[in-house]
């Protein structure tokens, strides 16, 4: 076994308490958002005005959307003005031709099997901040604005409904944009399938400590065997 | 028809009385969301305007919408309203008919010109010129043009002239258009539904002829004080909603009981409409108050959204009818399979470069 040579502090306490909101978050809007769409727990017994059990798995929902949207917009917030140069957005152009070209080929090509040597990043590798750009940038703008068009519809006139209502007509209705907001909620376990994956294979392949990382934020460098 | 008559000429000269009248004036108003002090604005109009003159024209439809209106039970007095506008023109329902029908509608685009309600039933074919709906020897898609020239406003009556309904309905053989797609240079009231509900459309006809201006608009052109809440949130059946009660098949226990119908694919969640507050046929019922889920008819494109009875719609995915689920599991079943072949080809080249590193060694 290799020695540890090196200890980096990669992932400061904001990054991680973002990513363990978020991870939580996901999960539960995933769930009570399959649970709205399909209520499949038995009705309770007596009357109706008894119970709250539909509205409370919508309540929660909401809930955590509001925690997600805050906990994403800090996460927006730290990129930008953080000051943190493994959490900043500085690296990721890929409007420049220049960031497609070597580091971004080799890391496509090490996944594919075609070179022997794994790039080694400290932060997030290009194919990386890629993924994380689509799935969770785009991914969770799409999710946060859709979400707040429909949540707008429980109050007309309101300011969701001012300020994000017009994805309506752009979906052509509130039951498309249902669909879409369900169809595509669907990129999250798809996304954490990955990523669980990728983060395994990194730790096991280039033993850097990348799965604890993001509980104690230090990566660690170990000794080339001999 | 006389001509400069007022909306109360008319109706005492078919024997509504003052009362009956006043009633009618009050009614409208508070559906058209009016302050009371403003339902007096809306008699002095109806007293004392001339009636503003209505072409109502009918395109690709089935009719319903004006069938919502002559089947009522007794002649409330809405059907009096909208008679008299049928009066001036309506190929449907004027005992005149032909060159003579025809020559009507000439002469009120003429007399009335820049002041004239369009109503537009049904929606414009326009595959190979319009020939598939022909009016009068000419396709509807010219005479739509001609008519609304010189139109003051356009009424979308229904979901075939405000969004399209089932004649635009994928694969939408005959090109139908809503009207929108094809007058783009009038105000448009849409009033969608399938057909809309008779207060809806004497409400917008009402507040034109009161204030001479369309009435306040949300995003997809309809009237706000109609179409601003979904039918979900005045559903009598919300409670239930709210506590997980679901009828889950036509037949069990709890459709006597009158719970939620949500699971039986109820799109009252998703559809704006005044079914739940107003009620059809004077009051008497609408379709989740007779125990059917609703199906969103007054929604764009609502064929194409279907099943009827499924919450999730159903849409074509690699050749087979598939839903959201289906395909975020084939998704997610895919990823999962490309991590693990990704990891048995990981393991693989880690045994074969071992083996390298020990055959060197």
């Amino acid at each position: 076994m290799g020695r540890i040579i090196e200890e980096i502090y990669v992932w400061r306490l904001p990054v991680r308490f973002y990513h363990w909101i978020n991870a939580l978050c996901m999960v539960v809007l995933f769930a009570t958002g399959l649970y709205i769409a399909a209520p499949v727990l038995n009705p309770p017994l007596g009357e109706a005005v008894w119970y709250k059990g539909m509205g409370w798995w919508r309540y929660l929902h909401f809930a955590f959307a509001f925690i997600f949207i805050a906990n994403f917009l800090f996460r927006l917030y730290w990129a930008l003005f953080g000051g943190d140069r493994y959490a900043r957005f500085g690296g990721f152009r890929p409007w420049s031709p220049e960031w497609w070209g070597k580091p971004f080929r080799e890391q496509v090509e090490s996944y594919l099997f075609l070179r022997s040597d794994e790039p080694n990043y400290v932060g997030h590798n290009p194919v990386a901040a890629l993924a994380h750009f689509i799935f969770i940038f785009c991914g969770s703008t799409f999710m946060i604005f859709s979400g707040l068009a429909m949540y707008g519809e429980n109050n007309p006139g309101g300011f969701n409904g001012v300020w994000f209502g017009w994805l309506i007509p752009l979906f052509g209705g509130s039951y498309s944009l249902h669909f879409a907001h369900h169809l595509l909620s669907w990129i999250f376990p798809v996304y954490v399938i990955m990523h669980l994956y990728a983060v395994f294979r990194h730790d096991i392949v280039d033993r850097t400590s990348v799965t604890s990382s993001i509980i104690t934020g230090y990566k660690h460098k170990v000794e080339e065997e001999p | 028809m006389q001509s400069n008559q007022t909306f109360a000429d008319l109706f005492r000269s078919r024997g509504v009385s003052r009362r009956d009248f006043l009633k009618f004036c009050s009614l409208t108003s508070v559906y058209l969301g009016l302050s009371p002090s403003l339902a007096p604005s809306i008699v002095e109009a109806m007293e004392n305007k001339p009636r503003t003159p209505v072409l109502w024209i009918h395109g690709l439809e089935c009719t319903c919408c004006s069938e919502s209106f002559i089947r009522s039970s007794h002649p409330t007095i809405e059907d009096l309203l909208f008679n008299m506008i049928s009066l001036d023109y309506d190929d449907v329902l004027s005992a005149a008919a032909g060159h003579q029908l025809e020559a009507v509608r000439h002469k009120i685009m003429k007399e009335y010109k820049g002041k004239y309600i369009l109503a537009v039933e049904g929606n414009v074919s326009t595959k190979d010129d319009g020939v598939y709906c022909m009016v009068g020897g000419d396709s509807f898609l010219n005479i739509l043009k001609e008519t609304a020239a010189d139109a003051a406003a356009i009424i979308a009556w229904g979901s075939c002239a405000s969004f399209g309904c089932v004649q635009n309905a994928a694969p939408n053989p005959s090109g139908a258009a809503p009207v929108s797609d094809i007058i783009k240079d009038k105000p448009i009231v849409k009033v969608p539904g399938c057909p809309p509900i008779s207060e809806v459309m004497t409400g917008v006809i009402a507040h034109f002829h009161t204030f001479g201006t369309l009435p306040e608009l949300d995003r997809l052109g309809r009237p706000k004080a109609f179409y601003n809440t979904r039918i979900h949130d005045k559903c009598y059946r919300r409670a239930f909603f709210d506590a997980g009660m679901f009828v889950r098949s036509f037949d069990d226990d709890a459709t006597r009981k009158g719970w939620c119908l949500y699971k039986m694919g109820c799109k009252g969640p998703t559809t704006y409409n005044s079914c739940s507050k107003i009620q059809w046929n004077g009051g008497t019922s609408f379709p989740i108050g007779s125990g059917h889920p609703c199906i969103g008819c007054s929604e764009p494109n609502f064929w194409d959204k279907g099943p009827f009875y499924s919450r999730l719609a159903e849409v074509p995915f690699l050749g087979s009818d598939s839903n959201a689920d289906k395909i975020g599991m084939v998704a997610v079943g895919a990823a999962a399979a490309g991590a693990a072949a990704h990891a048995a080809v990981t393991a693989v080249k880690k045994a074969q470069s071992d083996k390298l590193g020990n055959d060197k060694a």
